[in-house]
């Protein structure tokens, strides 16, 4: 043995191990989303879903997945993300973990694992995901596009605009609203649009200038613009646009760029229901639950699948895996730019 | 017959399951501390933990230092300070001319506003405050976009989302309670004082001001400690308007130490117990002052009739502030939900938005499950409470008034604790206590419906002691003398000639119930929501014209709890 060539040692050790992983792994890996859903089944019928989605797309989501997997009932948790991500672990400090899974901005997630909560595994389906889109414990579940938008009534059609940039003029003061964590927006430019990190906070420091208001919630803030709070919405979701223009509500907005960010699924360590939650987190990333994902008014994640609406922007800053690790150094200069607590 | 099974020794062991007098008083007490007293420990003991690594804790100060030494700590303390004390005053003042114009002057129709004066109890403070946003938010409220096109205004007259805005919100809420006090003590009022000053010369005014306002002194201060009290400790209008404008009060903070991330319970609970303690002292002073006030005993054994004062022309002058403050406060606030709730999306009213207008809220609501969820939780929650509540509260009122046993004062005093826990502490306290607690209640009904009954005990004992007074003991002594057993007197004679009182709490307790929010906005997730905390998160999201039509199903809802709830004791011959 100790006379094998230097190179077979490591490649041998590495070939038993990848059999050693893929026999670990089997269970979940070889068994068919029907078969996982009879194991589900003896679990209780319940997933505790700690998930960010508004009640307007839940309502059209988890009804399918409910007729999907006859027995199983959607108990929906829903909160923002980071009151998710902090009910989890108060709830783990009472030693306790109440949710199934989790589904929510890719940082709050972060935020869970860190605190040693989540399984650190992956469903198969993932493997369909560009590497951005995933982690070692997380698949994006569905992508959320940070877009500028407008009230038609308060903006003229000369004066909508093209691009991030066009904020910067002082003729926006006073007009413009924004989310006070939309740290992406300042990640999105400096780290993919210019590829230098003072261009982007000089460019936010000029719209400051403007005075920004601030409203938490992103359904709200589409809300407050169709109601003429502000003129414009620098940080808007793009998917909440298209079903209230449908009911002819007067707002425009912009797809030629913006922020792509997205909603990360993971599987809690000590899941209630582990069976039922792993059953959850594989039909979330396969490509049947994207579907219905984009048939619920959301922007599929997934490869092959394309959005219902039109929420996808031409041109996509994305904010992937590498960004969120900058995360707490971005955080730290946007609430610096614009005087957040 | 069930002792005979019992050996002789159990029996002689056991006296208390022989005689209930001894076993309710001993039950209740442990019923009380479990409910009032074991989650205040608990937030006690939590304030005092820090997490030093994920789940490894340590005892310390460092809580209290980061929660009473930060740089928001004065801004929290002074702005719950001006909150609880301008709405208090205002609320005062409002409730206060309302009832001086309706119980005491000539003013026309004074009659018909007893009833429309009391009707926001019944309006949901979550309601309460999304309707005033809808009414004076900067940009979009209607009562701004009118003034600004009216007077060609350049910036809007009114912003709700400011201090002032917090305070308006609120102190229209507490008007009818400072209506219902005040209204009892102009009622109460011996006018032969009065009579007195007018004879030696003076004027309406200046009896007024000299010896009706002084009469009324020490009822004013409790009046206006109780609503400082609750106005500290309320959480609708620091939710809803307070925390979007970045204006900090106790409630809310102690809510975002929870709620965002990274949970902060230490400091939440050092918040938690500071409140608790500004809370109890509110508390105490209000005791102490009405204790006080037996000394301006107002009523006497002599029959009499407050006198009314002619205010001449000036009758009409009262007559607009009553006209106003039901057009302005009572009805502005219920038609512009009504309105929005006919919308398909937030916009002021105009020739366009009235071709909007169509039934799709209410529509999409008949097939929306989370709101029938919520509606049979809020539903369930609001019956058990009152019951078990009222239950609950005549046996301890029967033990503090009839029992004559030695420390029965101690129940008294155990059921009145909960008064002094503002709703968002109580929220947390039960966190903390079920979270690690071996019985799987935590984030259910059950929680829920603990927090609701402790809320309540109070409210419950001031009805159930109130009737248990007036029954005389020679009815129960008659049943014991007749044979009857302690449960058999207390269900069968004791409990009918109670139901006044019971009825009269049970309604409120079930009102209360079916709007809570503090409480609920902690502990009641997924599966336990109720109403209050699904308006709450579909107005996060955005829904506001489906919250419009979930607050107006509500408003009817409630009505109709109450309407049905009246007819049937009406029918058994009970008189709320």
């Amino acid at each position: 043995m100790c006379r094998r060539k230097p190179l077979a040692t490591p490649l041998f050790s590495g070939l038993i191990l990848s059999c050693l992983l893929l026999l670990s792994s089997s269970p979940a890996t070889s068994q068919t989303l029907d078969e996982l859903h009879k194991l589900a089944l003896k679990e209780g019928g319940t997933l505790n879903c700690y998930c960010t989605l508004a009640q307007i797309n839940a309502i059209k989501i988890f009804p399918v997945f409910e007729k999907r997997f006859p027995g199983i009932k959607v108990n929906h948790v829903d909160a923002t993300a980071d009151q998710l991500a902090s009910r989890a672990v108060a709830e783990a400090r009472g030693g306790r973990t109440v949710g199934d899974v989790i589904q929510a901005s890719i940082e709050n997630v972060v935020q869970v694992f860190e605190q040693k909560l989540v399984l650190e595994k992956v469903p198969p389906e993932a493997e369909a995901y560009p590497a951005y889109l995933k982690g070692t414990y997380w698949v994006a579940g569905d992508m959320i596009y940070i877009i500028a938008a407008w009230n038609t009534e308060l903006v003229k059609k000369t004066d909508e605009p093209k691009s991030f940039e066009d904020f910067a003029d002082p003729k926006w003061k006073g007009k413009l609203m924004a989310e006070p964590r939309d740290v992406e927006l300042l990640m999105g430019l400096a780290r993919s649009k210019y590829k230098n990190d003072e261009k982007a906070v000089a460019l936010l420091r000029r719209i400051a200038a403007n005075n920004v208001e601030f409203h938490k919630g992103h359904s709200d803030l589409a809300e407050l613009l169709v109601a003429g709070q502000g003129a414009a919405c620098l940080t808007c979701y793009s998917h909440h646009y298209p079903p209230r223009i449908k009911k002819g509500a007067p707002v425009g907005y912009l797809l030629a760029e913006g922020i792509g960010t997205m909603e990360g699924t993971a599987v809690f360590k000590n899941a209630p229901h582990p069976n039922t939650a792993w059953l959850f987190a594989r039909w979330v990333a396969s490509e049947e639950g994207q579907k219905v994902y984009a048939q619920g008014g959301r922007a599929p994640a997934h490869p092959k699948v394309e959005p219902v609406e039109k929420v996808r922007p031409e041109k996509i800053y994305p904010i992937g895996a590498d960004e969120i690790k900058a995360w707490p150094k971005y955080e730290k200069t946007w609430k610096e730019i614009f005087k957040l607590r | 017959m069930s002792t005979i099974a019992l050996p002789r020794t159990v029996r002689s062991t056991f006296p208390l399951l022989r005689d209930p007098a001894l076993l309710v008083p001993l039950v209740g007490a442990g019923v009380l501390i479990y409910l009032a007293v074991l989650p205040l420990f608990m937030l006690l003991l939590g304030s005092f933990q820090v997490e030093v690594a994920p789940r490894e804790f340590i005892t310390s100060l460092k809580n209290y230092k980061e929660a009473y030494a930060s740089q928001h700590t004065y801004s929290t303390f002074v702005n719950s300070l001006i909150f609880a004390g301008g709405a208090s005053l205002l609320a005062f003042a409002l409730g206060t001319i309302l009832a001086w114009l309706v119980e005491r002057t000539n003013t026309p129709l004074r009659v018909i506003f007893v009833p429309v004066a009391v009707v926001p109890l019944i309006l949901p403070g979550v309601l309460e405050a999304i309707a005033w946003i809808f009414l004076l938010s900067p940009k979009f409220g209607y009562i701004n976009v009118a003034l600004t096109n009216l007077f060609g205004l350049q910036s809007p007259p009114f912003n709700v989302f400011t201090l002032p805005g917090m305070i308006w919100v609120h102190s229209v809420g507490q008007v009818p309670l400072a209506f219902l006090m005040m209204v009892a003590a102009f009622k109460s009022m011996d006018p032969s004082l009065e009579e007195s000053a007018m004879m030696s010369g003076a004027g309406t005014w200046q009896t007024l001001r000299r010896i009706t306002l002084r009469l009324l002194m020490p009822t004013a201060a409790s009046v206006l400690l109780i609503l400082f009290v609750r106005t500290l400790e309320s959480f609708e209008a620091p939710a809803l308007i307070g925390i979007p404008a970045r204006i900090y009060v106790y409630t809310s903070e102690i809510y975002l130490a929870f709620s965002e991330y990274p949970p902060d319970y230490g400091r939440g609970s050092a918040l938690a117990v500071g409140l608790l303690i500004l809370s109890a002292l509110g508390v105490w002073l209000y005791t102490r002052s009405t204790r006080e006030g037996k000394r301006f005993q107002t009523v006497t054994g002599k029959a009499f009739r407050p006198r009314q004062f002619d205010l001449g022309p000036w009758r009409w002058v009262g007559f607009a502030f009553l006209l106003t403050y039901f057009l302005g406060v009572v009805l502005l606030p219920f038609l512009v939900m009504l309105w929005a709730s006919f919308l398909p999306f937030f916009s002021a009213p105009s020739w366009k938005s009235l071709q909007l207008l169509s039934l799709e809220n209410y529509r999409y609501l008949s097939s929306f499950r989370p709101f029938w969820d919520a509606m049979w939780n809020s539903v369930i929650l609001a019956l058990s409470t009152a019951t078990a509540g009222m239950v609950l509260t005549s046996l301890i009122a029967w033990v503090v008034y009839k029992s004559r046993l030695p420390g029965s004062w101690i129940l008294d005093f155990l059921a009145f604790v909960p008064i002094t826990v503002p709703g968002i502490v109580l929220g947390m306290a039960l966190i903390m206590l079920y979270v690690a607690f071996p019985l799987p209640i935590y984030g259910t009904l059950w929680v829920l419906l603990i927090a609701y009954v402790t809320r309540y005990i109070p409210y419950g004992m001031r009805s159930a002691s109130g009737a248990i007074l007036q029954i005389h003991s020679e009815l129960e002594e008659a049943a014991g003398a007749s044979g009857a057993s302690w449960w058999q007197t207390f269900w069968r004679v004791t409990l009918p000639l109670l139901r006044p009182g019971f009825v009269a709490g049970w309604i409120y307790i079930c009102i209360v119930s079916f709007r809570e929010f503090s409480t609920s906005v902690l502990l009641a997730t997924g599966d336990s929501r109720v109403l209050s905390i699904l308006l709450f998160n579909m107005f996060e999201q955005g829904q506001v014209t489906v919250v419009a039509a979930i607050g107006i199903v509500m408003i009817f809802t409630l009505l109709a709890i109450v309407a049905i709830f009246h007819k049937v004791s009406g029918r058994v011959g009970i008189q709320a």
